[in-house]
């Protein structure tokens, strides 16, 4: 059977922190192979959505979740969901780079080594395959056992998507990559994600307007954890048609 | 800074009207100072070509600082887009009512052959479609701009209706070809300007609806 264009959708989803209810009947279809960008102020419920994603909300106590997010047509939510498998094919970079406090080699081989490859050699490639896809190689390559605090910011992103890589994901959550590096390293990643999306699924998240314009193919604008507006990044920013969006794309909010 | 974005932004509009009334203002005088032959006039808007010039220079160069410094989206980058091209539409307004004045200086030396009824007439309706199109850039109200194709279609007539009195003219009498063909150049200017106008509609169209139209 063919697969269907759309990778991820949600359906009628909802989530509440306690009380507090952080995302609002959400339906929306996530495109394969395209990049995704969710933008909206603070604390509108856009890292929460993308958490929502590959369950990341599980740990967080008190949360809970009503609605359907399927992935490849299948409800993740759903009681015989294995949560391992969902989060290898739906890898996750976050704002703040987080390498482990070990060797580049071992921070992109960590992830390969849990699902138990050990042979050297297989190791090898894929650490290389991985460097080489997050445009890192070149940089590193001849320090791969030094320790990854060593890297700058940019560096070190890069980094953690090569490592999020390693485990052949299918999409690939970000959650503001670009807000802890400087303007050189953003363009590092940009490029990375523009060139990424031919094989994976992007979904990011950012507080950047213009990155979200100059990078995705859809924007979804949110707020208060409703999705106001959803749909084609060029006629989100040339033309919204919700009001809202209007006025938060061009700072006449609040 | 989005406060003072807007307040820049502002300011630039304001300044593009005040280009546009310059520029139709030059249009308007160039042709009567050629019909009435009242030379003041015409170096009086001859004196206004560099002025014109530098409005566009300027208004050019604070449309793309702008968009360099604040990267505007949705209406706002729509509203500089539309700026941007409008101001080279002015200018080439306001350049033809210079063309038109240097006409009229060579021109008054002698009378006119015919009543020239049709270029006044013409110049009436191409400033009137200009200041449609000015007043829906200010109010971006964009329901004056529906006719403007019909009045540029009557426009179109009205250009060739002269070519065929000048043609005419020039067959009589040899002597009249130099100034029947600054005639005929004249309603082609206007005309022209008529284009400009539905030009610059199109764009406060697109500006007030993000919709992208044509007027033939």
């Amino acid at each position: 059977m063919p697969r269907s264009d759309c990778i991820i959708e949600t359906v009628g989803l909802n989530l509440w922190y306690g009380e507090n209810h952080a995302i609002i009947d959400v339906h929306m279809k996530i495109m394969r192979n395209k990049v995704t960008a969710l933008i909206g102020p603070s604390g509108c419920g856009k890292s929460t959505l993308i958490r929502c994603f590959n369950r990341m909300n599980d740990i967080i106590d008190n949360c809970r979740i009503e609605g359907k997010v399927f992935f490849d047509g299948e409800d993740i939510y759903s009681s015989n969901t294995d949560v391992v498998a969902v989060r290898k094919k739906i890898g996750m970079v976050f704002q703040k780079p987080n390498p482990f406090p070990k060797s580049i080699y071992e921070n992109v081989a960590y992830g390969p080594r849990v699902q138990g490859i050990n042979r050297k050699q297989k190791l090898d490639q894929i650490v290389e395959k991985s460097l080489k896809a997050a445009v890192l190689w070149d940089e590193v390559k001849d320090r791969l056992d030094r320790t990854a605090m060593s890297l700058s910011g940019g560096q070190q992103q890069r980094l953690c998507i090569a490592r999020a890589l390693a485990i052949e994901p299918e999409v690939i959550l970000m959650d503001e990559p670009c807000s802890a590096v400087d303007p050189i390293a953003t363009a590092k990643i940009e490029d990375l994600i523009d060139d990424l999306k031919r094989r994976y699924t992007i979904i990011i998240v950012t507080h950047n307007m213009q990155q979200a314009a100059r990078v995705s193919d859809y924007t979804g604008y949110l707020y208060l954890g409703r999705l106001i507006e959803f749909g084609e990044t060029r006629q989100i920013f040339e033309n919204p048609q919700e009001d809202l969006t209007r006025k938060y794309i061009t700072g006449r909010f609040g | 800074m989005v406060a003072k974005f807007h307040i820049e932004l502002k300011a630039l509009k304001e300044d593009v009207l005040k280009m546009g009334e310059l520029a139709k203002d030059m249009l308007q005088k160039s042709v009567e100072s050629l019909i009435s032959q009242d030379m003041e006039l015409a170096d009086r808007v001859l004196s206004k070509k560099n002025e014109i010039m530098d409005m566009d220079d300027s208004i050019e160069q604070r449309a793309l600082t702008l968009l360099t410094l604040y990267q505007p989206m949705a209406k706002d980058m729509r509203t500089i887009a539309c700026i941007l091209k409008m101001i080279t539409y002015l200018a080439r307004v306001g350049r033809y009512g210079k063309d038109i004045s240097v006409i009229a200086k060579e021109l008054s030396t002698q009378p006119h052959i015919a009543k020239l009824v049709n270029i006044p007439y013409m110049n009436k309706m191409v400033t009137d479609m200009i200041d449609d199109a000015l007043i829906a850039f200010q109010t971006e109200d964009i329901s004056s701009l529906q006719t403007l194709q019909e009045r540029d279609d009557s426009l179109d007539a009205l250009r060739w209706s002269v070519f065929r009195e000048c043609v005419t003219h020039m067959m009589e009498d040899s002597k009249n070809i130099t100034r029947c063909a600054h005639y005929i150049m004249i309603a082609r200017y206007l005309e022209r300007c008529g284009d400009h106008a539905c030009k610059m509609a199109e764009k406060i169209h697109y500006m007030v609806t993000g919709e992208r139209i044509e007027i033939k």
